[in-house]
């Protein structure tokens, strides 16, 4: 249609949408005026007066239709029926509250959940960065490998990063971005005040600020001058929350100096409230790039042209698209290409949001995704619920709608009626599951992330308000929810035979109801292999969690503390870390009550862990190891046995004695038919750095304990001595008699005597237990909230059914019972009806869990993805609770007296 | 929505069309000259008129304007607008 019709059309639509009554009233004059008048013509030809009136309406083809079908030509119908279809669905279902509500309830959790997980998932990975103009800034990642396999590379944070010399080619060659900025997030470091403390930190290159387009809340951002030279210009920029939370929030910050790892930095500026990075991880300060080396004195990142620690983000220039972009910046790899030769790098852009990282998408989007696909099978059970209601109601109303059909209406527009009363439904219960979860996400997410990160001190930075996307997916799914429950029962329920429907004054044919039943029936064996595969992961998580609740991890986790500090990130040098910790050793063995001192690089549980490459010394194979440098105490104070061979001497812990101990089982890996002991392992290092392999011998093998993961003996894992190039590593483990509740206080004293500035964490072992079993108490506690939910559903759907069979059944059991048939006989006819589809859907649940539960198998601890406890134990459970419900209804059947049955019509 | 069947799709709506361009008149005049034109032998029912005549209104093809005529009622004249005929 040609645009200026438009002029003409939409104030008519709007007219006959809107002021209906008034068309309405011109129609009928208009046509009233026109019988009128053909009725004057016919007189004057002769007729009748009554019979040129007849003769009129007769040529009109009857008035009512003639007027209906001016008012199609309308071609706003369907709205007007749509409204008046929505009316009557929500009138309909004013009249059953009972049902609306257990409707209602059920999709308003369903959905409610599910826009919940979206709102994270969206304000993580969907939202962009939230700075001025952010569809324009793109993210770039890097992969760098060879023709015929993998580069040999160093990687921090992120193996997408890039190195200071590829990042500096990259943004001085573009032609694509107006700017293109790098920054190295989750720089940890010690602010030192009174008290000292941890923070995270992000160092960015100088236009880092001018790219994102924002603009100080107070003071400046960086300029050129502050990046002139490497470890020139030590100043910092504050994020809003850091300077109100942590330094009191005055103006006059601004121009002072607060020391980072000892080194005083001088406050230029506050960002702007709201801004805390481009990473789903808040950072509390920005410093530039160049002053990288007061961070990490050892090393020095900008010169190391084989490291990947820096992010980019470029904002592209306004006339050029992302695959312009892409090409443009393929260009500049090229180049690097060059200068290495056999090297292939490959550039992703995707824009900017705070998910960027590929190492904090993948576990956090893989994580919503089942979180999300558990959800919604819980709303699929409860589609599978409502259907089923809104089934036993069709027949319930199926006069009305033979009515409907006989006077007229087609098949289509009855189940348009239909569907909108689903609509009506499903919509009320979008709404208040949405704003439920508007309410309540930010502290579910708040309460789920303080439980999952003890002792880590990650800041999730979310912007969880509602969006117009949030809002369209709760629309969105409301809609296809409607349509997922209501369209079966919608096209059952118009499909009425209307002789027999009009004939019946209490529908209680049987024939009628065959196909319903079986459809019913496959409602039942959906909902009960939903429930099903719920109900068995569930039990997995449970049994991980009991696993993880009662496991020996194979050593002592009793009445020890642990003392952790960071001496590197503190800024001491390797001599000074000696001494400091030959100090601090000698006066935490004064303690009182102390039994046993050792010294360990990596505390027992502590999710972190150290690994190298060793390979037997015909350099055949290689394995990647775990280790830990420990000092001669660790096995004694921790309870590990010495199986064979020798502990570490206070010798070899003074040199640097290249001798190993192994674990049980990593020895049996290495050697499955040798002696361990006096064996040699090579350590081999990459070939950029180097080195020289070195020769490691074993001398003992120490008992599997669970030092890495909880759960996991079997983890290849090797001990070395604590040698003197290793002291800064090096943290405390106490075991002490009778530790009153403030030994942790006099540990950190000490502590604090020594080193004032130095940020130390004591804590007792356990709580490293606790860590691990925070993650499947969490996880477990989700699942088994699901799994009951749908256990609940699929219940009442099982009562729903059995319950109706039997009320629709009365005549017929009345019969069977005036035959003969005893009360058993008649229980287990019904039972057996009962029980067929939900034998069937707990065989299918069963058989999708084996399938799914692989994906599991990473967050079960010591778990076989296919337990065969769970795996017999839940059918059992979830038969028992079926019989059940349908047992309830079934004793009904038994109380039917033949003679009331019979006479029943 | 019933349709004319006993016309060619899209002729009655041309036929109205070109009674309108001659001269705007009323919808009864209308019904009127279309059977004087086609000579009787195009009986189109009124039943089939008035649907297609408010089809051609949403279409924006032709206008209702109320206009008094001398003493008689207000009484609804259809005007066919220029660019009706040649869009169709």
């Amino acid at each position: 249609m040609r645009l200026e019709r438009w002029v003409y059309t939409i104030p008519l639509r709007f007219r006959s949408l809107f002021r209906r009554s008034k068309a309405d009233q011109e129609l009928d004059d208009e046509l009233r005026d026109h019988v009128e008048q053909k009725t004057q013509e016919y007189v004057a030809k002769g007729l009748s007066a009554a019979e040129a009136c007849r003769q009129a309406l007769l040529e009109l083809r009857g008035l009512e239709r003639t007027k209906e079908d001016c008012r199609d030509a309308r071609g706003v119908t369907w709205l007007h029926d749509l409204a008046q279809d929505l009316r009557y669905g929500f009138r309909i279902l004013r009249k059953s509250p009972g049902f609306t509500t257990v409707a209602v309830l059920t999709l308003a959790l369903g959905i409610g959940a599910n826009t919940a997980i979206f709102t994270i998932l969206n304000a993580a990975a969907l939202r962009p960065i939230p700075v001025p103009n952010a569809n324009k800034l793109v993210s770039i990642s890097q992969n760098v490998r060879r023709a015929n396999g993998p580069i040999s590379r160093n990687v921090h944070d992120d193996a997408g990063f890039v190195s200071y010399s590829e990042y500096r080619l990259y943004a001085r060659d573009n032609r694509a971005f107006s700017g293109l900025l790098a920054y190295s997030p989750f720089t940890e470091t010690t602010l030192g005040t009174d008290k000292p403390q941890a923070v995270l930190g992000t160092l960015a290159s100088c236009n880092y600020f001018d790219v994102l387009e924002i603009h100080p809340a107070l003071g400046r951002f960086f300029t050129d001058a502050d990046c002139s030279a490497p470890g020139e210009s030590p100043s910092v920029v504050l994020s809003d929350s850091f300077w109100q939370r942590t330094l009191g929030g005055k103006r006059t910050i601004v121009g002072k100096t607060i020391v980072l790892n000892r080194t005083a930095f001088r406050v230029i500026g506050i960002a702007p409230p709201g801004f805390d990075g481009t990473l789903a991880v808040a950072s509390s300060f920005w410093a530039p790039l160049t002053m990288q080396k007061a961070f990490n004195p050892d090393y020095d990142r900008l010169s190391d042209d084989n490291l990947s620690w820096l992010g980019m983000i470029g904002r592209l220039r306004s006339d050029i698209s992302l695959k312009r972009a892409a090409a443009d910046l393929s260009i500049v790899a090229s180049r690097l290409n060059s200068r290495q030769p056999g090297r292939i790098t490959t550039v992703m852009l995707e824009p900017a949001t705070l998910l960027a990282m590929h190492s904090l998408r993948t576990p956090m989007l893989s994580i919503g995704a089942l979180i999300m696909a558990a959800v919604g099978l819980v709303l699929l059970l409860a589609c599978a619920n409502i259907a089923n209601l809104l089934l036993a109601r069709a027949a319930g109303r199926r006069k009305e709608i033979a009515v409907r059909l006989a006077s007229g209406a087609t098949r289509g527009r009855l189940i348009r009626q239909l569907l909108a009363e689903s609509l009506v439904l499903a919509l009320i219960g979008g709404s208040t599951g949405a704003l439920a979860s508007w309410f309540s996400v930010a502290a579910i997410f708040r309460t789920a992330m303080l439980h999952l990160s003890i002792g880590r001190e990650f800041v999730f930075s979310l912007n969880l308000s509602p969006g117009v996307l949030t809002w369209l997916f709760a629309f969105a799914l409301s809609v296809a929810t409607a349509c997922c429950f209501g369209l079966a029962p919608a096209l059952r329920a118009s499909n009425a035979d209307l002789t027999l429907a009009m004939k019946e004054e209490g529908a209680h044919s049987q024939s009628g109801s065959m196909n319903a039943g079986r459809l019913r029936n496959v409602f039942i064996g959906v909902q009960v292999a939903v429930c099903m595969l719920l109900l068995l992961v569930s039990g997995l998580f449970l049994r991980g969690l009991h696993r993880a609740e009662t496991v020996n991890p194979g050593f002592r986790t009793q009445n020890i503390e642990t003392v952790e500090f960071d001496l590197p990130i503190a800024g001491y040098t390797a001599e000074r870390a000696a001494a400091f910790q030959r100090q601090l050793r000698e006066r935490l063995a004064a303690l009182p009550g102390i039994e046993a001192v050792a010294q360990a690089s990596v505390i027992p549980l502590a999710h972190n862990y150290d690994v190298t490459g060793f390979s037997t010394p015909d350099g055949r194979t290689n394995y990647e190891v775990q280790y830990n440098c420990v000092s001669p105490e660790f096995f004694s104070l921790l309870g590990i046995q010495i199986l064979a061979g020798r502990d570490f001497t206070e010798a070899e812990t003074r040199t640097e004695a290249h001798v190993l101990i192994l674990t049980r089982s990593t020895a049996l890996r290495i050697w499955p038919n040798e002696n361990s002991a006096g064996q040699l392992l090579e350590e081999r290092f990459p070939k950029a750095l180097r080195r020289a392999g070195i020769e490691w011998q074993v001398i003992g093998v120490a008992a599997d304990a669970q030092v890495a993961d909880l759960g996991e003996s079997d983890t290849l894992y090797a001990y070395r001595p604590a040698g003197p190039e290793e002291q800064a590593q090096l943290n405390f483990l106490l075991r002490g008699k009778g530790w009153s509740a403030d030994a942790s206080k006099r540990i950190e004293a000490i502590v604090k005597d020594l080193d004032p500035t130095l940020p130390v964490t004591v804590a007792p072992l356990s709580q490293n237990l606790e860590s691990w079993r925070a993650v499947s108490r969490v996880v477990s506690t989700v699942s088994v909230i699901l799994g009951a939910l749908a256990l609940f559903l699929a219940s009442i759907g099982i009562y729903g059914v059995v319950s109706y069979s039997v009320s629709r059944r009365v005549r017929e059991i009345g019969i069977r019972m005036a035959l003969g048939a005893d009360n058993r006989t008649i229980m287990r006819l019904v039972l057996r009806q009962g029980m067929f589809p939900v034998t069937i859907g707990i065989t299918v649940g069963a058989g999708l869990c084996a399938c799914v539960s692989r994906i599991l198998s990473q967050v079960l601890y010591g778990i076989s993805p296919w337990d065969p406890l769970t795996f017999a134990s839940t059918p059992l459970f979830l038969c028992a609770v079926a019989l059940l419900a349908g047992y309830l209804p079934a004793r009904r059947a038994m109380r039917v007296d033949p003679m009331v049955a019979l006479r029943y019509e | 929505m019933s349709k004319p069947s006993e016309l060619v799709q899209g002729t009655l709506d041309m036929l109205l069309l070109k009674i309108l361009a001659l001269e705007p008149v009323n919808d009864f005049a209308v019904s009127q000259r279309l059977n004087r034109v086609s000579d009787d032998v195009l009986r189109v029912s009124d039943g089939s008129l008035y649907p297609a005549l408010h089809k051609l209104e949403q279409q924006g093809r032709i206008t209702a304007r109320v206009e008094n005529v001398r003493e008689r009622p207000a009484r609804e004249i259809l005007f066919a607008h220029a660019t009706g005929p040649a869009a169709a």
